[in-house]
């Protein structure tokens, strides 16, 4: 009986210290949302019922619509490139000359500024006209872009300055999964006559999967937590074309004051997050593993 | 927290310890920087002279960001049960603190100093009062207020043939002049005649003053419960805009932000801008054309709704934090410091008597710009204040931007607005105009 309570204290006591802050800061304020998310409050009135409100609210706000569906493409545009570039860069980079730690250092570059900074140095990159981009596009004879200010194409400029800076970012990971290859199976597949498509379409790649499921992960949650340049550059707009998810939680919460409908947002993207963690995890864990 | 001060303070007194400085009223004032400018620094030291003149109050400036933000911080501090004892808010935001009953009236403040509310109000421009005084109370003191302005490219005018000391004074000479100042290389616009912030705030901002100058109102003053976005006064403007755009094409298509107004009007991209007047002094020292302010040009009327912030003071304060907060708002508002603070950012002063004094006189004289903004106050309305201000307002900016961006016609895009506005307001109307009243 006492050897088996002894390392069950242990466990805990190792864990405590983080399991104190996980719950105080993590698990405490889900609780609270789903809470809150199920209040039903109205103006002018103290009485609080509870239901489905919130929810049913949300599903006909087209504000809300538009934010998922942003937030999709979003999810996507910057998750599938990113993830190409950081492989690309990884394979081309894998070999650890002097030339390609520098260049490294380079693309690793972007991932060193805060998005916040970013998004303010871009909206300097964005300006219509006078922008760099714009200033170089029209030496190619390009006519001007309004790269925020048009709903068409606003989404897609938040969408390029997120895989310029994130792409560096993933790249650190390939490059690990990289070198965790044992080299004697490309010796094998080159003896078997493989050419160097061959050899990355069937070393490289399948044995890269514990690394795409763990770096989609990262992507998808960064798709949805990282926000700063949707504040700093165009607050959603124009027409709600930038707006995502968290950045509709916070008008809903600080700009309409309406703290019901914001915790149904906050509910159903922790869901969704979470579902998407979870399954792209287990299949980390399932099936991705190879001996060598 | 108070009583642990005061027991402290107690303590000291029956050890006979007290020195002098102990008995200083601790303050926060928390204060936003709305324009481009080096305003916080400026506000710091305005704070270190108030607590040198002031030893029985210690007042800490806390930056806030922008209007925005600083309402979202005081929220905060007020539900954590620390409210700060004095805020310098977006003038219309200062309705939504009293329909939720979060701020306090200032009447008995001002009676004690034997004044009346209405002597009180009466201090500060006309236009000023109907956002800091409703509901039978004064709620808050103007601090620094603007109004939309015209700026002209004079440069540009005398070379396009205009005259740039006879800017566009009617939508009809605008188009005409903007026409005349658009310089095209072939598909490409390489210069606009005119430009307008379109990114949210500063948009309805805009919208409203167009609304206004074409005989609309926008909002009603006198309840928080109705915008009139479905009108002909505000469809007329946005379809002017609309033109601008795409008929005249002397507009740039979608979104063009504040920042990017005012830069492409610096790097003579852009020949006539409609900005505020807090920008005056941003742009009187970055410009290097020669340039000339003018009114907004009218259609109807000339009418302009003011901007700017007011202070108050949250619910929640110690008599001592009140009395201390009412000393550094009578300061802030006193005719001195606000022509100081006008001086310094472009903002008008709003109390009347700063115009009196001989070193706003000096400045008027050689600074002719700032005049017109204060000639312009004799038509500034009231800025559209509502129940969700913020949400109501960007009902209207998402579907002018759709109609900036070629995707809505100006009659679709007031209608759809304003239902969206009625949906966000319905809650309060219900509980207001809707329900027999206590």
């Amino acid at each position: 009986m006492q050897q088996k309570t002894a390392p069950m204290m242990q466990t805990v006591g190792l864990l405590a210290p983080s399991l104190v802050f996980l719950v105080l800061f993590t698990y405490w304020p889900m609780l609270q949302s789903v809470w809150q998310s199920l209040r039903i409050e109205s103006f002018g009135s103290d009485e609080v019922t509870f239901g489905l409100g919130n929810f049913q609210r949300l599903w006909t706000d087209d504000s809300f619509q538009q934010a998922a569906l942003n937030n999709l493409v979003y999810a996507l545009g910057t998750i599938v490139p990113g993830i190409v570039i950081a492989l690309a860069l990884a394979v081309g980079l894998q070999e650890a000359t002097r030339l390609n730690a520098a260049l490294r250092a380079i693309v690793y570059f972007p991932v060193l500024i805060p998005l916040v900074a970013a998004a303010a140095l871009f909206s300097f990159v964005f300006l219509p006209g006078i922008g760099l981009l714009d200033w170089h596009l029209a030496k190619l004879g390009m006519a001007q872009i309004n790269w925020l200010g048009n709903p068409k194409v606003a989404l897609w400029s938040l969408i390029g300055l997120t895989v310029w800076k994130n792409a560096g970012y993933y790249m650190l990971f390939f490059l690990a999964g990289l070198q965790a290859i044992p080299n004697d199976l490309y010796e094998a597949t080159r003896i078997e006559g493989a050419g160097v498509i061959g050899r990355f379409r069937r070393v490289t790649l399948p044995l890269l999967g514990p690394t795409f499921a763990f770096v989609f992960v990262i992507a998808l949650i960064n798709a949805v937590t990282q926000i700063d340049h949707v504040v700093v550059l165009t607050k959603g707009g124009p027409s709600d074309s930038t707006n995502l998810l968290l950045f509709y939680i916070y008008q809903q919460a600080h700009e309409n004051l309406d703290y019901g409908k914001a915790a149904a947002a906050t509910v159903v993207t922790l869901a969704l997050l979470l579902a998407l963690s979870l399954t792209s995890l287990r299949s980390l864990e399932r099936g991705v593993h190879y001996e060598s | 927290m108070l009583n642990w001060k005061s027991t402290v303070a107690a303590a000291t007194l029956a050890l006979g310890l007290a020195p002098a400085a102990w008995a200083a009223t601790e303050i926060e004032l928390y204060f936003p920087v709305p324009v481009e400018g080096k305003l916080a620094s400026e506000m710091k030291s305005l704070m270190e002279r108030f607590n040198a003149e002031h030893p029985e109050i210690v007042v800490t400036p806390v930056y806030t960001g922008n209007y925005d933000e600083t309402a979202i911080k005081t929220r905060a501090a007020m539900k954590a049960g620390n409210p700060p004892a004095a805020v310098i808010m977006s003038a219309n935001f200062v309705l939504e603190y009293q329909i939720n009953n979060e701020i306090e009236p200032l009447d008995p403040l001002i009676e004690a100093e034997g004044m009346t509310p209405d002597s009180y109000i009466g201090q500060f421009w006309p236009a000023l009062h109907r956002n800091a005084a409703f509901a039978g109370h004064v709620w808050a003191a103007p601090f620094h207020n603007s109004t939309p302005l015209l700026y002209i490219n004079a440069d540009h005018f005398r070379a396009a043939g205009l005259n740039p000391d006879a800017p566009p004074a009617t939508w009809a000479e605008l188009v005409d002049a903007a026409k005349k100042l658009t310089v095209t290389d072939g598909t490409n616009t390489t210069r606009y005649g005119f430009m307008l912030p379109g990114g949210y705030d500063y948009l309805g901002w805009i919208m409203s003053a167009l609304a206004m100058s074409n005989g609309g109102e926008y909002f009603n003053p006198y309840y928080g419960g109705e915008v009139y976005y479905d009108t002909p006064s505000m469809q007329g403007a946005v379809q002017f805009v609309d033109d601008l755009v795409h008929v005249h094409k002397v507009m740039p298509e979608g979104v063009t932000e504040g920042k990017a107004v005012s830069t492409a009007f610096f790097a003579g991209q852009a020949s006539m801008v409609t900005l505020s007047t807090g920008s005056l002094s941003f742009i009187r020292e970055n410009m290097k054309d020669d340039y000339r302010v003018a009114f907004m040009p009218r259609n109807l009327r000339n009418a302009v709704p003011i901007g700017g912030a007011s202070l108050m003071m949250p619910k929640g304060l110690s008599d001592e934090e009140k009395a201390a907060s009412w000393t550094l708002i009578t300061w802030l508002t006193s005719p001195e410091i606000s022509g100081h603070w006008s001086r310094f950012t472009g903002y008008f002063a709003p109390n009347k008597a700063a115009y009196d004094l001989p070193e706003m006189k000096d400045f008027l004289t050689q600074n002719p710009d700032a005049q017109v903004a204060i000639d312009q106050l004799a038509f500034a309305q009231p800025w559209f204040a509502t129940y969700n201000t913020v949400a109501v307002r960007k009902a209207l900016e998402d579907e002018v931007q759709a109609v900036l961006s070629g995707n809505k016609t100006a009659a679709e895009a007031v209608k759809a607005a304003q239902a969206t506005a009625d949906e966000i307001l319905a809650p309060y109307v219900a509980q207001t105009a809707f329900k027999l009243q206590d």
